[in-house]
């Protein structure tokens, strides 16, 4: 009956190839909006755990998407010194980061304005291939009442903002140490280069970037609280809970970063579902048209069928078998197309991921399967339904 | 051989309406029927007399309204759909006059998708039917690529290949000029003498059913005798 249902489907080539595109396309619309939304997140996630710290603090209405909400203040780390777990010291290193953006190769970059002797920290295991770690100013007010006075991108008397940017950053905006570029009206310069995988793409001195964003007060966006290394992971989770209410805010440990960040990009993770499923539904309902308009083109080959012998069920599994090869190609058409997609997306945007994962493949090829049955079922009925002697008594 | 004595269709007081609505026609009237096991029966009447619909009730294509149908000893009024496909698979082949062959598979693979159907391992068998009707060396052909003679021959190869107790023709020759007729209805004999299947041809022509031993006559749904 496959070898019959093939047939049918060749005999109608240009309508089947149609039909296995549509699927071939909403399929690959899929896999790459989530692989390309999941993967953005994970990425950003995975570079997260690069740091050596266990916990990020941040306060509870700050919003990691906008970079709005509340920030916290540089002279609460006092607090986290005073927390012990188990009559040990629960706190070694208290980093705060200050978040900034800049545009670079073409897309904006969040940058992590840090303490210079914080750097180490966050570049982990990660070397400098090139250039050296960036020095900071005292204060923002250097820069801010500097800019005030001349506030002009040409000034050489502003002090040269010194950015720490990653490999795969510097080969996408084909830069090297030495470069220059600017953030916002500050003029900025490339000083060293880290090895790909670090928490953020962009470094920069947190107090020059405070300045540049025209802060002067000391906030920030979020700490990394470095715990004691003898700690286990029910003492980390303790402390935690003490940072929470010691300080009233948000603490996470890193490990559960990528749930923070799904949390933070909720709305944009469930428009991805939505226009997925939405480019689903119109590919199965282009498929249940093919194989309703092709059961009633061939309600005459079904009353031959019946007139063999065959039964309802086998007029049934004819039309099943039909909108399942088409749906079956199409998802394996699809699962070609989206690695095809990712090549091309990831070398003319060396900065996106576009995660693939074996599971949301065979997702893929379940949902293509279960479409195929679902689109089938009313043309299924209309076959199961019709009159075999009506049918033969017509050309 | 066959016992010739043996009943193998009969009907009683079979009649049949077609509804569409509060619309009713009626179409056969009190038919009582014998055919024995091995005969060849020729059914011909004019056009719209229900020699078509006959046929299809005879081969469980079609319910009868009411009145009794007894096929090979089982009554049709006792077979769920089930059933009625596996009798129409394992005992009856049909022909029709418009051949009704799948047009996207070759002749070969239609009278082997019949054999799948039959749930029987395509075999020599369709081999040695392609041999009795002479179109072995047109096997791998697509049926628009056959004459309608050779279309008619690969359709009674195709009714034939499972060597069923009734084989049905509705009008084999009505398509068919004068020569491929003669042809088809001297394969039919062919068939019935070598093979000793029962066939019942369903005509309008005169000379189609000289090729019976029998003829029932039918007219406005009756039949007038046979």
């Amino acid at each position: 009956m496959l070898r019959l249902a093939w047939a049918n489907l060749l005999h109608r080539k240009v309508r089947t190839a149609l039909s296995i595109l549509a699927v071939a396309i909403a399929i690959t619309l899929l896999l790459i909006l989530v692989g390309l939304s999941h993967g953005t997140l994970n990425d950003v996630s995975n570079r997260m755990q690069s740091v050596e710290a266990e916990i990020i603090v941040r306060d509870t209405n700050f919003d990691l998407g906008t970079l709005s909400g509340g920030k916290l203040w540089e002279k609460e780390i006092n607090r986290f010194q005073e927390i012990k777990i188990d009559d040990e010291i629960a706190v070694r290193r208290v980093m705060p980061v200050f978040l900034g953006r800049m545009k670079l190769a073409g897309q904006s970059q969040n940058v992590f304005g840090v303490r210079p002797d914080d750097f180490p920290f966050f570049a982990g295991s990660r070397k400098l291939v090139a250039g050296k770690i960036f020095e900071d100013v005292e204060s923002p007010h250097v820069i801010l009442e500097k800019q005030e006075k001349q506030n002009t991108l040409d000034d050489t008397t502003l002090p040269v903002m010194s950015i720490i940017i990653d490999r795969k950053l510097a080969a996408a905006a084909d830069m090297n140490v030495g470069d220059a570029t600017h953030y916002g009206d500050l003029p900025a310069q490339i000083v060293g280069i880290v090895e790909t995988g670090v928490a953020g793409r962009v470094f920069a001195p947190i107090n020059m970037l405070r300045a540049a964003n025209g802060i002067a007060a000391a906030t920030c966006h979020m700490f990394f609280v470095k715990a004691n290394p003898n700690f286990n992971t029910d003492q980390l989770q303790t402390l935690c809970e003490n940072i929470k209410q010691t300080t009233k805010r948000d603490a996470t440990l890193v490990a559960n970063y990528g749930q923070i960040i799904k949390a933070n990009f909720k709305t944009l993770i469930i428009f991805v579902n939505l226009v997925s499923v939405i480019a689903l539904v119109i590919s199965f309902l282009f498929i249940l048209v093919t194989v309703y308009t092709s059961v009633l083109e061939r309600s005459k080959e079904m009353a031959i069928l019946q007139s063999l012998g065959a039964g309802r069920k086998l007029i049934l599994s004819q039309t099943i078998h039909e909108s399942l090869l088409i749906c079956s190609t199409g998802s394996l058409l699809g699962i070609v197309f989206t690695f095809a997609a990712r090549y091309l997306i990831e070398t003319a945007r060396p900065l996106m991921t576009v995660e693939i994962r074996l599971s949301w493949l065979l997702g893929a090829i379940a949902v293509g399967i279960v479409g195929g049955i679902l689109s089938a079922l009313y043309p299924a009925y209309v076959a199961w339904n019709h009159d075999p002697v009506e049918a033969l008594s017509f050309e | 051989m066959n016992d010739m004595s043996e009943t193998l269709i009969q009907t009683e007081n079979l009649c049949k309406t077609f509804r569409s609505g509060k619309l009713e026609t009626p179409v056969l009237f009190d038919i009582n029927l014998h055919i024995r096991r091995g005969e060849f029966v020729a059914v011909m009447g004019p056009s719209g007399c229900g020699k078509s619909t006959l046929m299809h009730i005879l081969g469980l294509m079609l319910s009868a309204s009411s009145g009794r149908i007894l096929l090979d000893g089982a009554d049709a009024a006792t077979l769920n759909e089930t059933d009625r496909a596996k009798l129409r698979r394992e005992k009856i082949g049909f022909v029709f006059q418009r051949f009704n062959l799948l047009p996207t598979v070759s002749a070969y693979q239609n009278i082997a998708l019949a054999e799948r159907i039959r749930r029987h391992r395509p075999d020599s068998r369709i081999q040695d039917v392609l041999d009795a009707v002479q179109m072995a060396d047109r096997a791998h052909y697509k049926p628009g690529q056959l004459s309608i003679g050779q279309q008619q021959r690969i359709a009674i190869a195709r009714a034939i290949v499972h060597k069923p107790a009734i084989v049905m023709a509705d009008e084999p020759t009505g398509n068919l000029d004068s020569a491929n007729a003669q042809n088809i209805l001297d394969l039919f004999r062919k068939i019935h003498e070598t093979g000793g299947m029962t066939i019942i041809l369903i005509t309008h022509s005169q000379m189609a059913a000289q090729a019976a031993d029998r003829i029932i006559h039918l007219n406005d749904g009756r039949i007038e005798h046979g």
